[in-house]
Order: C-alpha cells, then structure tokens, then sequence
C-alpha cells in the first residue's frame, strides 16, 4: 500500500541537472555560441556576495543606485542589466510595458536577448519573458562567493577507491558445496523465517528490543547467514593465538569467558542468528549474548532497566572491539572497514562552522552509527519551564512562557530539518576564526557526507539531569514516515541551497561518496523499537516488517499487527535501510 | 475672505497636501519593498522548481495523512500492553515468567530463563547488591 507512494517520486527528480533546459531557451543557446568558451567569465568579477553567506548580486557603489535606462524609474523590483551591453532596464513593473523586452527587441542583430538581475544575479531571458538558468553563469557566481570562504580539503578526508560491480553466481562445484553445507529452511508465507520470540530474562525487554530490529536488519542477517563470521572458525583461531602467545593475554578477565574460551560478541551474535532462523519457533533465550555483553560493558552490567539505545551503542562497539584487526593500514573512519557493525550501521557527518564577519568556513567531519534527535522544545510544564534544552536561536520560547504556540505534530522530517538547519552560536559560544584571528560569532550548520547502509534514528526521549529525581519522559508523539528520502539533509544539498540553489559540484572530487549518496539516498523503515510506560517503569517493544507484514515482537510473543498500529506508536528508534544497493559501474539496481 | 484666516487656510491647506504627499511616498515605499520581496521568494521557488530541487511534498503530506488516520483508528493504543496472555502467531502461549531452565555458564547451576538476569548479576559479583555484599563480607 504504502510501496506506491514511492515509484513517483523517483522518476520525478532532475535533481540539479539543467542540461535538457539549457536548450529550452533558444536565445541562451543562441548568446552561448556566439560568445566563445566561458561566456559568463567576464561577469564573475562584477558579482558580489554581501553579507557573508549572503546573497549575490551585481556589484554596486554604496551610493549607486541602478535605474532603468529607459524611464529612469529605480523603484521596479526587478532591473536587468544586459549581458551584452550592460544597460540597465526594468522590466513590467506592476504589470506595466518591459523596458528590458524592448530593448532586446530593438537590436536588429540580436545579441541582447541575456540579462542578469541586478539585485538576485539570476539570468533573465528579455524575449521569453522568463528566468532562465545556465551552468556556467551559477559557476560564475559561486566562484566569486566562495573565493572569501573555502578551508581547504579537510584532512581527514581520504579519498576512496570505489569497488567495481561484478556480477556472479555459483558455478558447479561453488553450487554442490553450498547444497552440502547447508540446508533449506521451510518457508511459509504467513511464518516468514527468522521470526522468533527471545525471552526476557529479567527486566531485559530493553536488549531483546534492540536485537530483534538487529536480527533483521537485512545487510547485518545477510552477512550472518553467509557464513561471514564463523563462530567455530573464530574460536579456533582465538584458542590457537591465546595459546601461542601465553594465556591471561590481551585484558586477562575480559577476554577469557570463564572457560578460556576468547570473548567475542560476534561470535554469540552468529549463534543467536542460527538460532533464530532455525525454524525453531519456540522462544530462544539469549542468556549467552547477555552473559558476554556483561563481560564487555561492565558498568552496564546489571539487573535493572536499561536504556535501548544505549544498548545498541555499547552491543555495535561490542562487535568491533572483539574482531580481528585486519592486517595492513589502518580503517578510516566512517567508511566501515573494521567490522559488520561499522560497515552497516556508520555514517559520516559534516559540520561547517561560518565566521559571520568575514564567511570564512571551517569543515570537520565525524563518524557516526546514529542520529540523535530532540523533539521540538514547544511544551510548556506544569511549574511553567519549557522542557529540552532551549536552542540559542530560539526567542520567547527561551523565557519560559510561549503564548504563540501552534500545537503541531511533532515529525521525523521536522527534526531532521532542525538538525541540519543554520545555528547560530551565540555570543558565549564565539568560535576562533582562522582568517579573523580572533574569536567571532559563528553560524554552524549540520549535513550528512555519507549515509549509512541503515539509519538509525534516536529519539531524546529521555532527559536526564544531574540528580535522578530531575530525570523525565517526553512522551509526545513523533510522526515517521514509512518511506525516507535523505537526499535533502546531504551535504551536497545543504550545501548547495547555502549558495542560493546553484548548479555547482560543491563536494569536489570527494565525489564518490556523493555520487553513491545520490542514488541511495531513499530509505524503508523495517524496525521501530518503542517504549511504553514511565522512566523507571516502562517496556520496550519492537515491529517488524517482513514481507511488507507488520509483526509486534514483545519478548517472546509474536504477534501479527496492522501498520496503523505502527504509525501511531510512540517511536523511540527508528531503523531504516536502503531501498536500492546501487553498484555504480552496472548500474543495475537489486532490491535490498 | 481677508486677513488672518485666509493665511491659516494657506497653510492648512499646505500642511494637508505635505502630509497626503508622505503618505503617498510611504505608501509607494512599503509597496516597492513588498514587491521586492515578493519577487525575491518567486525567483528562489521558480529556480527550485525548474531544477527539480523541490522536497517531495506529495509524499511527505500522504504519510502525515496515514500517520493521522492510523491515530484515528487505532482506538485503544494501551491495549497493545496487555500481551502476556495471548496465542502467539505460532499458536504457542507463553508464561509471563519465563520457565525455560538452562545451565548457567558461569557457575554452571540449572536457572530459569526469567530469572537469569539476577541471578547472573550475582553470580558475576555485578550491579549494586552484589557489589554492597562484598564490600560488606571484606569490612568483617
């Protein structure tokens, strides 16, 4: 039902691509063949950018003022100046004749079809009547912005070779070994297979939560089920190093499991999946998983509530710790070559941070397995305090009375906007800017370099403060999607609506992860993990989508549920993985 | 009409037309800015469109509509906690405590699976009471 909604909008996107327009206006073919190679050069040192991260415009006097040449009129809200000759004209001001049409108009040659906004540089076309757009002249006018602004290649960017696409099945004898080592689950539509209640073990609905969106989590099962991690193989191969080097190596308690046996979470979470997709269907107890994550996360290690997510965090961290180190150089951040649960579950982020004197720009980019997110600060309590931190951005809301709210629903898509749009750091938080030399007041914005296989988002619904007792719950509903597009929370995106929506390639020649970001930035949600009751005293729960059927995981009862019950759910994690894995050489894409 | 009045009427008349000129200006100020400003949004949303730049909205109001439907109909959403005394899709039904008993491997004793987590706990000398136990035993 809701898989319909999405076949539209794919095939609906240009995406930035202004090559089928540029032949839509003939006079611009027209001025672009008689003007040679860069025809748009010339006009890059007349454009200004005023203030820092301002708009662009037509360089001017301060005490210039630009009138039509025509009546003289400097009111009009739109002057064009003529690429051609560069007289100013208005054009149809309140619905009045164009100056700038009739002066295109009385060229016998033509030639004087192009004009440029004087206030906004955007290029008009005098005859169509119509703005009009063209790769070079955005170039033009980005190159004249971005002059002040740049910071260089930051250095902890490296550049990734891409792995090509090759295309393979099993030949004979890759056919007869798997039908020898393995063997074919029964399958039957309405019991689709991995589906498996986990009991709780003790206030544990907390991790059997997070592993059931974790046991389907696609690329995760898939790497499992392969075989890529063999739990006999790894112990083998930990018992014969431990013995070669001496026993009581390599953190002593923690890593020998009582028995001398080496501590790896992924070796139990490779038996949790066999077990799983077994096709028993009785309740399976992860008592072993629980058993070696204590051993990993001591000072999680007890019998009361826990938090989810910090669960997730500690399990993930859990997994790379305890695999072999790959021989030769060092993973790079992000990019997922240390383990599974980097390789599904990392991201990168970007955060550039603006000198509002000069616009200089500073650029870092970090890893990241999630995305955390507030809630929109708009609920007022009961003692008259607005609840989560109030943003430095925001006005009333800060005094701690608002009597403008309009109560709207709280969205994933709201907070992700949030989280990506422009915050200014205020006067106590002045960031050290490289070309002032001085400590400024700062703009800083948020953008995603590289989107992980699956997202993971993180709802803050719990806040904590220093004395318990001040811990709370937010409640209050957040609408997800079932379909998620990312593409606008990009970097290439943020980025490019920072200099007015033009055509540039912002990212460079990073741009394989841009290019990989472009054509899996559509995401299915497969996982929301939600938790019902108080702080102290609550329960977690989690549905799950397989075979576009929603199923409610509570512990060790499975059971069938209607997607309605999903959208209304009080989300606290939400999972989403990519639509289309996408191998750029074939371009063929496969469902995931 | 002579003398005093007829200056006082010069210079209301004056005063009115000097006050009617500045509500012009004004006038035509404010509307310049509005168009201004308006003309500024309109080439903005025009290049979006044009470069196929625009967000999805179709979609993302069609998942609010069914996110708001769902609420609608999802009558008794506390009903969804009650699931301890249901068939499951397998037709199983389930204890609330877990019964299932395995050996545990740490101190090898047979524990229930509800109860293994406490028992863990102080079988592995963690959380507070375990911890509480020790530092008591020590101090003797």
């Amino acid at each position: 039902m809701s898989s319909t909604i999405n076949h539209l909008h794919h095939h609906h996107r240009i995406d930035g691509q202004i090559s089928p327009l540029t032949s839509s206006c003939p006079h611009l073919a027209d001025f672009r063949s008689r003007n040679g190679a860069k025809p748009f050069r010339a006009l890059q040192d007349c454009l200004r950018v005023k203030p820092p991260g301002g708009r662009a415009g037509i360089r001017r006097e301060p005490s210039e003022v630009p009138r039509c040449a025509a009546c003289g009129d400097s009111s009009p809200s739109r002057l064009y100046a003529c690429v051609a000759c560069a007289a100013v004209f208005c054009h149809a001001p309140s619905g009045g004749p164009s100056h700038a049409s009739a002066h295109a108009a009385s060229m016998p040659l033509g030639g004087h079809e192009i004009a440029v906004d004087v206030d906004r540089a955007e290029l008009f076309c005098c005859a169509c009547r119509d703005q009009i757009y063209d790769r070079d002249f955005d170039a033009a006018v980005v190159l004249s912005a971005i002059a002040v602004q740049s910071s260089g290649n930051p250095e902890n960017m490296r550049k990734r070779r891409r792995v090509d696409y090759r295309p393979w099945s099993p030949d004979v004898r890759e056919r007869l070994l798997m039908d020898n080592g393995s063997s074919v689950l029964d399958c039957e539509i309405d019991r689709p297979r991995g589906l498996r209640g986990l009991n709780n073990l003790g206030n544990t609905c907390f991790m059997n939560s997070v592993l059931q969106a974790l046991l389907h989590t696609p690329p995760l099962r898939d790497y499992f089920l392969s075989d890529r991690h063999n739990r006999y193989y790894c112990q083998l191969k930990n018992a014969a190093t431990t013995g070669r080097i001496g026993s009581g190596v390599g953190g002593g308690g923690k890593r020998n499991g009582g028995n001398g046996v080496k501590l790896c979470l992924a070796c139990d979470v490779d038996a949790m999946f066999s077990a799983v997709f077994s096709g028993d269907r009785k309740p399976y107890s992860p008592a072993k998983f629980l058993y070696s994550w204590w051993q990993h996360a001591s000072d999680l290690a007890s019998y009361d509530q826990q938090d989810a997510h910090e669960f997730f965090i500690s399990m993930l961290d859990g997994i790379h710790e305890n695999v072999e180190r790959d021989r030769g150089k060092p993973p790079s951040p992000g990019h997922g070559d240390c383990c599974i649960a980097h390789r599904v579950f990392s991201g990168i982020l970007r955060s550039d941070v603006m000198c509002m004197a000069c616009g200089f720009t500073s650029t870092t980019y970090d890893p990241c397995v999630d995305i955390s997110l507030d809630l929109e600060p708009h609920q007022v309590t009961a003692h008259g305090k607005t609840s989560a931190k109030s943003h430095p951005s925001s006005n009333s809301e800060a005094n701690g009375f608002s009597s403008t709210q309009i109560p709207t629903t709280s969205t994933l898509i709201g907070c992700l906007d949030r989280f990506t749009r422009p915050e200014r750091l205020g006067s106590d938080q002045k960031f050290f800017c490289q070309q002032c030399q001085v400590s400024q007041e700062s703009l800083k914005q948020m953008s995603i370099r590289k989107l992980p296989l699956v997202s993971c988002f993180h709802i803050k619904r719990f806040e904590h403060s220093h004395t318990r007792k001040m811990s709370r719950k937010v409640d209050r509903y957040l609408q997800f999607p079932f379909s998620l597009d990312m593409a606008p929370y990009l970097s290439s995106s943020i980025l490019r609506s920072r200099f007015g929506n033009r055509v540039f390639s912002f990212e460079g020649d990073d741009g394989d992860d841009v290019a990989a970001n472009e054509m899996s930035s559509e995401f299915e949600l497969f996982a929301v993990v939600t938790h019902s009751g108080k702080l102290d005293a609550g329960h977690y729960v989690t549905y799950l989508r397989l075979s576009n059927q929603w199923y409610k995981c509570d512990d060790a009862w499975i059971t069938r549920v209607n997607e309605n019950v999903v959208r209304a759910a009080q989300g606290y994690m939400m999972f989403y993985v990519q639509k289309m894995l996408y191998y750029r050489a074939s371009a063929q894409v496969c469902p995931s | 009409m002579s003398g005093p009045n007829e200056d006082d009427n010069g210079k209301l008349v004056k005063f009115v037309s000097f006050w009617l000129c500045i509500k012009q200006l004004s006038s035509q100020l404010f509307g310049n800015l509005l168009n201004s400003i308006i003309a500024d949004v309109a080439s903005e949303c025009h290049r979006i469109a044009k470069l196929g730049l625009d967000r999805n909205l179709e979609e993302e109001e069609e998942e609010l509509k069914l996110s708001a439907e769902a609420r609608a109909s999802v009558a008794d959403v506390a009903a969804e906690t009650n699931g301890k005394y249901v068939m499951d899709i397998f037709g199983q039904t389930h204890p609330p405590v877990a019964n299932d008993v395995f050996d545990c491997m740490n101190c090898g004793r047979s524990v229930a699976a509800g109860r293994f987590a406490p028992h863990l706990e102080k079988c592995m000398g963690k959380g507070r009471k375990a911890r509480k136990a020790t530092r008591n035993s020590t101090a003797n």
